[in-house]
């Protein structure tokens, strides 16, 4: 047994987004494409002004995955995600998650959660799969 | 530097680099993403490094091999993590392109990410679609 069960949600995780947040991010990841950090060029783009990198975007639900599976998350994680919808500066967003499937194998159990994240409009910026094979704990397999 | 997009051929390695994964570079990171997990560990050395912090680095040569152009836009990620990483650990990061076409105002190119620590042990691999203004 793992107490993972189907249509259990995952505790969510909520960020606010700034420009110098988005400016850590570029100088962390090495990234520093002008649609994250020009707000001069940004402007000039469809977005009208600077978002987010999907990726710091993402992180988020990696967090989330990681609170709720711990190292088994670092050890066996899956993520499938499409970049819907820009995160924009002063934007509030929310993690979401439910597991959808959980199949128990003689390790432990194989669990599918469908995850995302949300801009405070309601509006999806990132929806997805993720999977992570979950020990057993109790020594029964 | 400037790179001629339509000349790369699916199969071709577009980077292959190697970072030390130290304290201040993962510090940095997870202070980017505010993540409560590895800040909550401080300074102890065995806090988990982000599994996105990985993925993050498998993306930085990406970026900078390719002279990635203003306006990228990151359409999609697959993201498998096979081992946790710890801080101190050298990570090398390959990037091989596997789809590389034009749909209308866009180019859209998908590469393969593969991330190996000192000991020759993968503990990353992935997917990104990247689209690119033509």
């Amino acid at each position: 047994m793992n107490g993972v069960r189907e249509g259990e949600s995952l505790p969510a995780i909520t960020k606010r987004i700034t420009q110098e947040g988005i400016e850590r991010y570029a100088e962390a990841s090495g990234d520093f494409n002008p649609i994250h950090v020009d707000p001069e060029f940004a402007a000039g783009s469809h977005f009208g002004g600077t978002v987010a990198h999907g990726m710091m975007v993402a992180a988020y639900i990696s967090e989330m995955m990681t609170v709720s599976f711990g190292a088994d998350w670092l050890r066996s994680g899956r993520l499938k995600l499409r970049f819907r919808a820009p995160v924009l500066p002063g934007d509030t967003v929310t993690t979401f998650g439910a597991v959808k499937r959980v199949r128990e194998t003689e390790s432990g159990a194989e669990v599918a959660c469908s995850v995302g994240v949300r801009r405070g409009s309601g509006e999806s910026a990132i929806i997805g799969d993720a999977a992570v094979t979950v020990a057993s704990t109790d020594g029964s397999g | 530097m400037s790179v001629d997009y339509s000349t790369l051929a699916p199969g071709q390695e577009i980077s292959n680099r190697t970072y030390d994964l130290d304290s201040g570079v993962v510090s940095r990171y997870a202070a980017a993403v505010e993540d409560g997990v590895f800040l909550r560990g401080g300074a102890d050395a065995a806090a988990p490094v982000p599994a996105m912090a990985v993925a993050a680095l498998g993306l930085r040569g990406v970026v900078n091999d390719l002279a990635i152009p203003g306006g990228t836009l990151h359409a999609g990620q697959e993201l498998e993590f096979k081992a946790p990483v710890a801080v101190g650990d050298s990570l090398t990061c390959r990037a091989t392109l596997l789809q590389n076409s034009v749909r209308g105002e866009w180019r859209f190119m998908v590469v393969r990410l593969d991330v190996e620590n000192g000991e020759g042990r993968e503990v990353m691999a992935g997917k990104s679609t990247i689209m690119l203004p033509v």
